[in-house]
């Protein structure tokens, strides 16, 4: 990316001294309507950043990504809604464009791998709750190495809904699939996410010896 | 078990309490009778709260940088005032340094502007707003000799400060090399009436910079540049044209 251009408008000249008066001062009421658009969306920058690099998972790629997104929305603000959620209409634009991306570089827009999810429980019934789950000290670690691994369709609408908190209509609209979809792809890649934080716990505790079978799949003997 | 199936996209908005109502019961009945099915809406609980609970570390900062380059999108889109426009239309002081920081890389980009009157105006607008941002404080009201000689001495290149004038409404706080500026450029601030101007001097003549002043209209503020004897002079405020008039006259009595 080089410099940016600016538009002729944006540093509109005023009359010299010489020059006819320019007489069009624009009104300050419809302006300011202008400046809060334009700071609202730049305050969803991090969330738009964090989201394209779970996308594109390069840095650089993310920035570009971003970036056109709010070349975009600024060019088109027009169309945007008053009212309805700014955010979600920036997360569409970002989606809308890497999806694109993907298109004209040939690739599949979204990764839909759903024997990967819906692989029944490798591991057997335990009586470790909810609460040590979520207590555990490399809850962070695990989760971000799980979400990592799920299959990106289902990935981003959980990324979406539970990360962003987006609301369900609002995922559909972004992601361009029926809300039926969303809802389970959210309630499968939740429960992918489970299955892999609950093997990592067990693993961690040792209370489970872990064994491949020659087809790899893995088997659990609960100790 | 096709009942499971059947109602398993219900799950997740069931778990984040946002079923509609009509679904509701049907669901609830169904977890009643079906204990894999609460296992897995209580899974759902558990990761969702596993997310939130890791939100902090899952998101990312976006570097400065890529902030400064989507505000600079704003400026570009011609239908909209600019970003920095919005910032300076804010009473004074209360800029975040956050603001500034964009400002400040978003002027790192101006300077490839074409027009050198536009890209000075605009330069020196952003710098006139931080510099006011951050150093009324510590300015003290001093004499225009006063000031143009020390400046001199610590500088190496000489400037004209005109002194406070009550006729011109004006009140010298001082001179400083502003920070942000590319290249050697003497900031001559002034209280003009209460409200914050600048006129900066840089020591050489610029082409395409008139004798006569030009008006600039930048981030809501009004520039007039005027080039004289090896110096360019670029006065800067809040104001409109009209308004600027007995200041500039003032002004350019002793800047020439």
């Amino acid at each position: 990316m080089g410099g940016v251009k600016f538009d002729a408008m944006v540093f509109r000249r005023r009359a010299t001294s010489s020059d006819p008066p320019a007489g069009e001062a624009s009104p300050k009421s419809s302006e300011s309507a202008d400046d809060a658009f334009v700071q609202e969306a730049l305050t969803y920058v991090d969330s738009l950043y964090g989201t394209a690099l779970r996308l594109t998972r390069r840095p650089a790629d993310a920035e570009d990504l971003v970036q056109d997104t709010y070349l975009k929305a600024f060019r088109s603000a027009s169309q945007f809604q008053r009212g309805t959620n700014l955010k979600a209409w920036l997360f569409t634009i970002l989606h809308n464009t890497f999806r694109n991306l993907l298109r004209h570089d040939g690739r599949n827009p979204v990764d839909v791998d759903s024997e990967y999810v819906d692989q029944a429980p490798a591991y057997g019934a335990t009586e470790h709750s909810p609460e040590e789950l979520l207590t555990r000290a490399t809850l962070d670690a695990d989760l971000q190495a799980a979400l990592d691994a799920l299959p990106d369709a289902f990935r981003q609408a959980v990324w979406l809904r539970d990360v962003e908190e987006l609301s369900y209509a609002e995922i559909a609209q972004v992601l361009a699939v029926p809300i039926g979809t969303v809802m389970s792809r959210i309630s499968r890649g939740r429960r992918a996410l489970y299955e892999r934080l609950r093997a990592g716990h067990l693993r961690e505790t040792g209370t489970e010896t872990v064994k491949r079978s020659a087809d790899g799949k893995q088997k659990a003997d609960v100790v | 078990m096709s009942k499971c199936r059947e109602l398993d996209p219900l799950f997740a908005p069931y778990a984040d309490g946002e079923v509609a109502a009509a679904d509701r019961a049907s669901v609830e009945s169904h977890l009643d009778r079906c204990p894999p099915c609460r296992e897995n809406v209580a899974e759902q609980r558990t990761v969702r709260a596993a997310v939130a609970a890791c939100r902090p570390s899952l998101r990312s900062s976006a570097p400065n940088e890529l902030r400064a380059r989507c505000a600079a999108h704003a400026l570009s889109a011609p239908p909209r005032r600019s970003f920095a426009g919005r910032l300076a239309d804010r009473p004074w002081i209360p800029l975040s340094l956050a603001a500034t920081l964009v400002i400040a890389v978003a002027a790192a980009f101006i300077i490839g502007v074409n027009d050198k009157v536009e890209a000075i105006a605009a330069q020196l607008t952003l710098d006139h707003i931080k510099c006011f941002q951050f150093a009324p404080e510590r300015l003290k009201h001093i004499d225009g000799a006063t000031a143009a000689h020390q400046w001199a001495e610590k500088q190496g290149w000489t400037i004209a400060v005109p002194d406070s004038s009550a006729s011109a409404g004006l009140e010298l706080l001082g001179v400083r090399r502003c920070a942000m500026s590319s290249g050697r450029v003497a900031h001559v601030m002034y209280m003009w009436h209460g409200h914050p101007l600048s006129m900066f001097v840089v020591p050489r003549a610029i082409d395409g910079v008139p004798d006569r002043q030009e008006f600039v209209e930048k981030f809501g503020h009004e520039a007039v540049i005027w080039s004289g004897k090896d110096r360019t002079y670029v006065l800067l405020a809040r104001a409109r044209p009209t308004e600027l008039a007995p200041v500039i006259g003032y002004v350019r009595q002793i800047a020439r």
